[in-house]
């Protein structure tokens, strides 16, 4: 259980095994509920852009309870399934990677509440090949992060 | 989906499932105290750790209100210097002092009640079950009415140093359960709560405090204990840094504090002061003199003091200091009025946190090593843990504590990494509020602990009735 007792909602689980098992998605969002105790699938695609999931992940808004339910930047997490054909001619790779979305300038609630929650989401999805964490829109650029994921064997 | 703005009248009917737990968060420091109401944004009341004590009539006295000059009074700490309580005499009564006195209203019912920072007697059973507003007291139809304890609504969430001992841990949760009566509770590590706060489950922080400077890995939200490091160069070795150069400046600088000063003339820079000291027709302790200079030191802190950017060398190469008294100083301003431009000093005083090497002259008790700086710390610390989790730290860096305040650390605390861990992305994370920077680990305890996810991992009194103290290791690991 992760430390802050949210729970991660059954559907989390059966979208990332369409993805892993089917390849019927390319990514999958997750945030967690309004009343911030369950991890919820946002979205799940099949959008192969990686720009268009980057752009959703830095609109992501969140509610934010000290503010009267006002919104501001939220975190979110994400299942990307990375492909990627080897520099050395050996064939194409599949990582599918965790993504921890939290930019430094979301309210400290929401950070907290995300950071604190990751736990749960993580060990119920068996079969994660890489996890990062990000907190700036430089963070998720195409090319780092598969320099990351693919230990520099991408080509 | 649009939800329906609750209605304010009606309760929470979960334990304490609602978003308003009436959860209490602890934050003990060797320095300072903090503690304050779960889901605030800072901690409502923050108390010198030093405290009053009259030996003559034993009795002790807890805030800054308090420790003015008063004959017999003695200044005591009831932390030791590595931020673990060592006087379990005082700690509680120091704690309920501010948890409820200091938190709470006097309630208005039930006078017999009130003796609230008296030993708790037992007072006939009768109107425990106030009204409605006690939700919780349904649902804890278990727990027998039984004799009035001080914080018997409010689950608590008190923090720790990593290393604090399990024997710590154990006395704190018996004042917890048995003194206190509190129906649940949880211990948190300062390091854990800082990166939660900056929204990290896995990063190096790197906590500057008063009498410690600690960096410790933290991973899913889990304290690494091999990467602990820890060393004293924090607030008070840096005191000491500027006590020496008061020393060795010329002339000495005298450092009188606030208190003793009755009136004071203006005087021209380095002139000698024009002040008349005030009388005492008693002794005033030595530890109580020490207190206050402090205050005086960490004003010239605050004001005067900066960290050594590296830039256009670092402080030890030559020419460096002669480039830093061409640069504007700063002028600080004594209690007793003298005063004088601070220049490279207010850098070489702050310089031995990175370089052991510069610095002003301690008491051999007082000076570091190299091991003790603060790029060897970081280091030690990353060697202690997996290779391929380096990276991934250095890239989420958890800057926190006052004494990070200095100005210039970050940027400094930068550049070192920089040069220490060439072509690896580093990211340091620093809150922008000074108040989250002083109280990250309690702001860390409010948010978590007013989740309404949260009542499913506070230790339980039931739980602890079954377990005893020993449940504390098994749980909050």
């Amino acid at each position: 259980m992760s430390q802050s007792g949210a729970t991660v909602s059954q559907e989390c689980i059966t979208a990332f095994n369409e993805l892993k098992l089917n390849k019927k998605y390319k990514y999958i969002i997750y945030k967690l509920s309004d009343d911030f105790k369950e991890i919820v699938v946002e979205e799940a695609s099949d959008d192969k852009e990686w720009d268009s999931f980057r752009e959703k992940l830095i609109n992501a808004t969140t509610k934010n309870k000290n503010s009267q339910g006002a919104t501001g930047k939220g975190p979110r997490y994400a299942i990307y399934d990375f492909e990627y054909s080897l520099a050395s001619g050996d064939g194409i790779r599949n990582k599918i990677t965790f993504l921890a979305w939290s930019p430094d300038d979301a309210g400290i609630q929401p950070k907290m509440i995300y950071a604190s929650s990751k736990e749960a989401l993580k060990r119920s999805l068996t079969g994660i090949a890489v996890e990062l964490q990000a907190n700036d829109s430089d963070d998720i650029e195409y090319d780092s992060i598969l320099k990351t994921v693919s230990k520099g064997l991408a080509a | 989906m649009a939800q329906q703005p609750l209605s304010s009248a009606v309760p929470p009917t979960d334990i304490y499932g609602g978003d308003e737990v009436s959860a209490l968060v602890l934050d003990p420091g060797y320095c300072s105290t903090r503690a304050g109401w779960a889901g605030e944004d800072v901690p409502k009341s923050i108390l010198p750790s030093f405290y009053g004590h009259i030996g003559s009539t034993n009795t002790n006295l807890f805030g800054d209100e308090y420790l003015i000059p008063r004959e017999g009074l003695e200044v005591r700490n009831y932390m030791n210097r590595d931020s673990v309580v060592e006087d379990w005499d005082v700690a509680p009564k120091f704690w309920e002092n501010m948890l409820v006195k200091r938190l709470q209203p006097e309630r208005p019912t039930a006078p017999g009640k009130n003796g609230l920072n008296d030993d708790p007697k037992k007072d006939g059973e009768g109107d425990v079950s106030m009204d409605g507003a006690t939700a919780e007291a349904a649902a804890e139809a278990q727990e027998e009415q039984e004799q009035e304890k001080a914080l018997q609504e409010n689950p608590l969430l008190v923090t720790e140093a990593p290393w604090n001992t399990s024997k710590a841990r154990e006395k704190t949760t018996e004042v917890i359960m048995e003194t206190w009566g509190c129906p649940a509770f949880w211990l948190s590590r300062t390091p854990t709560l800082s990166a939660f706060a900056a929204g990290k489950a896995t990063a190096l922080v790197i906590d500057i405090g008063g009498s410690n400077t600690n960096v410790t890995a933290v991973h899913d939200g889990m304290v690494l204990k091999r990467s602990i490091q820890r060393s004293p160069v924090g607030g008070l070795w840096l005191s000491s840094q500027i006590r020496s150069m008061f020393e060795h400046a010329e002339p000495k600088v005298a450092l009188t504090p606030t208190y003793l000063i009755e009136n004071k003339t203006p005087v021209d820079a380095l002139a000698p002061a024009q002040a008349r000291l005030r009388k005492f027709p008693f002794q005033i302790a030595d530890s109580f003199r020490r207190y206050e200079e402090e205050r005086v030191l960490t004003e010239f802190k605050e004001s005067v003091v900066e960290v050594w950017r590296g830039n256009p060398g670092p402080y030890r190469a030559q020419g460096t200091e002669d480039f830093i008294k061409t640069q504007p100083g700063r002028v600080f301003e004594m209690p007793d009025g003298y005063n004088q431009m601070w220049r490279e000093q207010r850098y070489r005083a702050s310089e031995g946190m990175f370089d052991e090497s510069v610095g002003y002259p301690l008491p051999e008790a007082e000076r570091i090593t190299k091991e003790q700086t603060i790029p060897s710390l970081i280091r030690a610390a990353l060697e202690a843990v997996d290779v391929d989790l380096r990276p991934n730290l250095l890239g989420n860096v958890v800057v926190t504590g006052a004494t990070s305040l200095i100005n210039g650390f970050n940027d400094r605390l930068n550049n070192e990494l920089i040069g220490m861990y060439p072509g690896v992305k580093i990211k340091i994370h620093a809150a922008g509020l000074t108040s989250e920077r002083r109280f990250g680990a309690w702001v860390g305890g409010s948010i978590l602990s007013s989740l309404g996810t949260f009542h499913q991992m506070w230790i339980s009194r039931k739980e602890y009735e079954e377990n005893g103290p020993g449940i504390v290791e098994k749980r909050c690991k």
